[in-house]
Parts: structure tokens; sequence; C-alpha cells
């Protein structure tokens, strides 16, 4: 199965250049060649055959695990040259996730769809982890920390206080990772891949197909929700575990210095990092609901993208306007560095719970924004 | 239908964001439904001589930790070259913060943080500290025996403080009332109003706020005449009557770190370069004036005097809170009071 989504995925970019997929569009994709798109579309008809006598939860779990490639390939077919309408349509009147096989009832039917959606979840995660553009992300937001702990290494750490912290202790590399890669390219990172969530989907003409499927918009955009924190978590790790090894390797490991000047046991220290990845984690997936809202909007990856990177380079800049530090709380990017608090002792928990709530604040406007969008607006493409 | 079905979900961002713009404004409205706290009615010289008995002269406080901010509008334009970092001139525009812990008169210990940065001053039983972690540096402070805890920073002022000088200036001409009780970092507290009676000085009044049970001050503004919003205020932001933990008032150096003995550093390095010479002051209280030498030629390129009026005699600088000449003969004059008074004393 595995082997087959790689196949057809591998051919979807070339469906991107004309953008709208439906009946005669369709005519101007290039054939998808090889056993991939045979056994794709095998698929495809099985889930048809399976969706008409939906009775079973079988069924449903097969139609959702049949992921979206099975309806891409049908669309190249051009067999679901109606159905267009119905996929807007399907969704609108079904935005909770009742299939048209709704007749499961009680535990059985939650269970069931609780193991969709885990499986739509899984499926997803391996979308956005797969493409060669995410590990290359990852790669980079992993080789920064290496690069920061090596220059160190060599070119010692003149002046800085907190890089000759670094020297002093490789534990504290792991914060000065965070640190640098906080303000622009974390967020740089989330907002490609959050961006691209509904964007790239609708810009493929997957989404429409992704509709069919008795996932239920509410459902789809939970499961791209909760595919950006997977994301948003893997890339703090990423950063944390590298900028860790890379301290661990080249520089002595032991108590940690705080802010403060207090000096913690190593276990102290590390919770405290924990902490800060957490937070970090959080931020980012704030962000990423913010690209997903805008990404709800276009049809365009690329404009999602731009415009929340734009947004955080805006944002950035109103924050050395001193005249405007009246907003400035009320920006995403102004609490993306207030960890230091987790460096203080005791525990500054004041500036990092603000900064939670702000970050809840976002994730709650601009999920639902992100909702009414979504579940309001018609698939055209 | 379907329109109704669009706004119907459109409903829900907009209930979200009606929910985070009402936790934002909720502290003012509930602080405005529950009204003033209830506090036993004291009158002005009542609760003066209560404040006064205790913060007059050497104060004695009960263990406490808070946070204080400070905050200051004075009017004057924002100043993009002052270092954000623990700098006298930072006083004068912008907010602050400070962490205190306070375990008994020789207990102390005062923090600043910065961004990715932290400066305290330790004060145990004699033995003080200054640590800077942005320049990783701890300082052992030589303290002459018997001497209170050194203030770290001009603009390290706490609330009490701030306190005993405006309690110092209402020994003069001063009309002192009480004014209404208000909270103040979650306490209920009484309000004290100390009013300069001469119509030359530039202040309306100052007001204390004095916590209803232990009658620690815990926040200072001033206002300046014709504003609505203090000038200046000092105050907690949080405060907590309870000692510290002991961690708190202890200090190694941490390894790794230069150590060196001597003044506080701050103090003598980022001190702005004083006028040395003759300093006079004129006039008493509220209405006193400070005439020193100055050199403007040496402050050319400054952004306060790119502002300065000029008039007979000089150039005069004038902020909400105070006024300021300088003298064509290489005198400053520098008041709470308005720029004809400096005029007036300067002759």
């Amino acid at each position: 199965m595995s082997t087959d989504e790689r196949t057809v995925e591998a051919k979807t970019p070339v469906l991107s250049g004309d953008g709208v997929v439906g009946g005669p569009a369709s005519g101007s994709v290039p054939p998808v060649s090889g056993g991939g798109a045979t056994a794709a579309a095998g698929a495809a008809v099985s889930w048809h055959e399976k969706a008409a006598d939906a009775g079973s939860s079988g069924a449903r779990d097969s139609a959702l695990g049949g992921d979206r490639r099975a309806g891409a390939v049908v669309s190249r077919h051009g067999e679901t040259a109606g159905s267009g309408g119905e996929a807007s349509n399907l969704g609108a009147a079904t935005p909770m996730g009742e299939g048209p096989g709704g007749a499961l009832s009680g535990a059985g039917a939650r269970s069931a769809t609780w193991r969709a959606t885990l499986r739509l979840f899984r499926s997803e995660v391996g979308l956005i982890f797969r493409r060669p553009r995410t590990v290359a992300m990852l790669v980079v937001v992993a080789v920064v920390p290496v690069l920061c702990g090596v220059a160190i290494r060599i070119f010692g750490a003149d002046g800085e206080a907190l890089m000759a912290q670094v020297a002093g202790n490789g534990l504290a590399l792991g914060y000065v990772a965070f640190s640098i890669m906080t303000p622009l390219i974390l967020p740089l990172v989330v907002a490609v891949v959050a961006g691209d969530a509904l964007a790239g989907e609708a810009g493929l003409g997957t989404l429409r197909y992704l509709l069919t499927a008795p996932a239920g918009r509410t459902r789809l955009l939970g499961v791209k929700f909760a595919g950006i924190a997977a994301f948003a978590l893997a890339t703090s790790l990423v950063i944390v575990l590298a900028a860790l090894v890379t301290g661990l390797l080249l520089f002595p490991v032991g108590p940690v210095t705080l802010l403060s000047g207090t000096t913690v046991p190593l276990l102290d220290g590390l919770l405290r990092i924990g902490l800060i990845t957490l937070y970090v984690t959080l931020g980012m997936i704030a962000l990423g609901t913010l690209a997903l809202a805008v990404s709800s909007f276009t049809d365009a990856a690329i404009g999602a993208i731009v415009t929340t990177v734009v947004l955080v380079l805006v944002s950035q800049i109103l924050a050395f306007v001193p005249q405007l530090d009246v907003i400035s709380p009320y920006l995403l990017t102004s609490w993306f560095q207030r960890f230091d608090g987790a460096l203080r002792e005791p525990l500054a928990t004041g500036d990092m719970g603000q900064g939670v709530l702000a970050f809840a604040a976002y994730i709650a406007i601009f999920g639902s924004i992100a909702w009414a969008r979504f579940t309001s607006r018609d698939i055209t493409a | 239908m379907f329109t109704r079905a669009r706004v119907v979900r459109w409903g829900v961002p907009a209930a979200a964001l009606l929910v985070v713009a009402g936790a934002i404004g909720a502290g003012p409205v509930i602080a405005a439904v529950q009204g003033e706290p209830q506090l036993p009615e004291l009158t002005a010289d009542q609760l003066l001589t209560e404040v006064g008995a205790r913060w007059g002269g050497p104060g004695s406080m009960p263990p406490m930790s808070g946070t204080i901010v400070e905050t200051a509008s004075l009017g004057i334009p924002a100043l993009p070259a002052v270092p954000s970092g623990p700098s006298p001139l930072a006083l004068l525009s912008g907010s602050h913060e400070l962490k205190v812990w306070y375990g008994s008169a020789d207990q102390v210990r005062l923090a600043i943080p910065g961004p990715m940065s932290e400066q305290n001053l330790i004060y145990n039983k004699g033995q003080a500290w200054w640590w800077d972690s942005a320049a990783n540096t701890a300082t052992k402070i030589k303290i002459p025996s018997g001497t209170p805890a050194p203030a770290p920073l001009p603009t390290a002022v706490t609330p009490p403080d701030a306190a005993r000088l405006a309690l110092a200036m209402a020994e003069s001409d001063t009309a002192v009332s009480v004014g209404n009780d208000s909270t103040v970092a979650g306490r209920a507290a009484y309000e004290l109003v100390l009013a300069p009676k001469a119509p030359e000085s530039l202040v309306r009044d100052v007001r204390l706020a004095v916590d209803g049970e232990t009658m620690v001050p815990l926040r200072v503004q001033i206002f300046a005449k014709g504003a609505a919003e203090p000038a200046f205020e000092v105050g907690f932001d949080s405060i907590t009557f309870a000692r510290p933990a002991p961690e708190n008032f202890t200090f190694t150096p941490p390894p790794g770190a230069k150590v060196t003995e001597g003044d506080l550093p701050v103090l003598t390095q980022e001190r702005p370069q004083m006028p040395t010479g003759d300093l006079a002051v004129t006039g008493k209280g509220w209405t006193s004036v400070v005439t020193l030498p100055f050199d403007a030629t040496q402050f050319k390129d400054n952004p306060l005097l790119a502002g300065a009026k000029t008039v007979a005699g000089g150039k005069v600088i004038t902020t909400k809170l105070v006024s300021a000449l300088i003298t064509d003969d290489g005198r400053l004059l520098v008041g709470a009071v308005t720029p004809e008074t400096l005029e007036k004393a300067a002759g």
C-alpha cells in the first residue's frame, strides 16, 4: 500500500501546474504510468464498491484509511466528474463527520469513528513527514544548533555571556539554540507546513476528494491541526536533541548555572529545558493555527505560507517601534522568546503563563476562523 | 438557509474573539463591579501618623516578596538611544520590572530581569553580592558595617522608599487628605493624598496607597497638574507577606564567573557624567530648585536638548513634571516647578 502511495504522490506535483481539477481539466493531466496507477486505481474502485454498501464499520474504516490518494486517482480517470458538487454538499451537510453509512450506533460506532480519525491522523502525519521538503527542513533545523556548537568550540565565546555559558556547560546550548531559532527559522518552517495544510490540498485538487470520504470537514480540520501540532513538537524536539547531543559531545556537562546566578543539578536543568521545549512548541502551534486559518482562505499554498511569514516579520518589526509598545502584548511573536523565566530561580512563571494564555487565545480565535471558513466554503478546486 | 448556516458558523470565531477580549478587559471590569474595598475609616491625620510612624524613619517591613513595576511617562520623547538595561536614564521613560525578596533588614534580594539576562543584588547579614548574568560577573560589595542594604540603582526604587521621600515632602506646605480606598496588588489599601499648596509647583498631588492591614506602602503615584495619568508610578504588581525561602539570600559565585570585589559596578560605570562643582538648592519642599554648573556643548546632540525652547537668558525644557533651565552663563536649574519660577531663581 505504501509504495503505491509513494508512486502516486510523486506524480501529484505534476497536477499542481493546472490548478483546477475537474471534468475538463482532468483531460490535460498526464497519465499516471506504471503499476502504481493500476494499484491505486484498484484501491479507488474498491473504495467506491464499499462505499456503496457502507453498512459495516470496516467499510468506513477503509474509506477513511483508503487515503486521499484514492480520490486523486479517481479524478484522473474522470470517474467522478459529477461528484464535485456532491463533495462540497457532503461536507456542508455532514460537518460532524456523520457519513452516508450512518447506520452505526452506540459505542461501536464511536470507537470506529475514533479508529477512523486515528487512521486519518496517521495518514496526515505520514504525508507531512515523508515529504522530502519536510525532511530537508528538519535537517536544517537540526544543523543550526550543531553549527552553533561547533562555532563556539572553534572560535571561543568572546563577550557574549550566553555563549560563554555554553563553553562552560554543553546543556546551555539547548536554550541558546531556541533563542536563535524562535525569531525566524522556526516560524518559517512551521508556516511552510501549516500554510500548505489546506491550501496545498485545494491547489492539488485532492481536497474535494478527501471530503467525499465520510470524514467530515470538522474532523478533517481537526486532523490537519493535530498534524501541525505533531510537526511543531517534532521540530522543537529535533532542535533540543541536536543541541543537547552537540553540547554533550563538544563541551563539559554538569550542574547548570541559571540567569539568577544560582547553580542547579543537571536533572533540574534538563527539566527546565524540557519546559522551554513545550513552551516553544505551544507557540509554534499557535502560529501554525494562524497559518491554517490563512490556508483555508486560498487555494495557493505558497500564498498562505508567504502571508504567514510576512505577518511574522511585520509584527517583529512593529516590536522595534517604541511608540507601538502598547500593541506588543497582543502580537504573537512578542511571546515566542519569553521562556527565560524557566532559567530564573525561583522559576518565574508569570511571563510564561501569560505567553501560554496568549498562545491559547490565538489558537482559539484562528482555529475557529479556520473552522468557520473551511466548513462553509465551496470547494471548487 | 445556506446564508443563515454561514452566519451561525462565523458566529463561533466572533464569540471566540469576544471571549478573549472579555478576558483581557475583565480585570478592570471586575474591579469596577467589586467596587472599593471596605476598610475602617481613618482621618487624614490618623493615616498620616500611622504611616509616618512606620515609614517616616527607618521603617521595618514584614517579611515579604513581590514584583514591583515602575512606570514613568514624563512627557519627554521616547529615547531610542537609551539602552533598555538598568541605566539611570531608563528611569525617564517606559516601564520597568523589579523583583524583591525581603526576609529582614539584613536579608534582601533584588532582581532586575532583562531579556535572557538578570541582575541581582543579594544582601545577607552584612555580605552583599552583585550578580550580572550578561557580563557573567559576581561582585562582592564592600559595605561598612551597620549601614542598610545599598540600593543597586536609582531606578530600583521600592514603593516604601518612594513613600519615605514623599512623607519627607509632606512636612512642608502640604494639604493632606484621604482618597478613595483602592485595591493594589490584590490587597485593600488606604490612599493618602499629599498635594502641594504652592501654585508654582507642577505636581498636583502624590498618592500613596498603603496596605490596610500592614500599613506597607504598596504604590506611590505622582500626578502632574492637568494630567489624568500619573507621570510617575512605582507600585507592587504582586506581593506576598510571607518569609521568602532562605535560598534566595544565599549566593555562591557560579563556576566560570568572573569574581571581583568593589563597589556596585552599575553605579560607577553607568552613572552619567555628573557635573562636578557646587550644587545649590534654593527654595524648600515641593518647590525646591537645584542649581548646578552645566556645559551645554557637551550635550549638543542629546535628543532632550533638541526640544528645548529658547527664552531670555537660556533654554527651557519642560516635561509634565519637571522643568529645566539651561542658562547662557552655564548653569542648569531643575525643579518640579513652572519655567517662570526657574527663570526667577536664575535671577
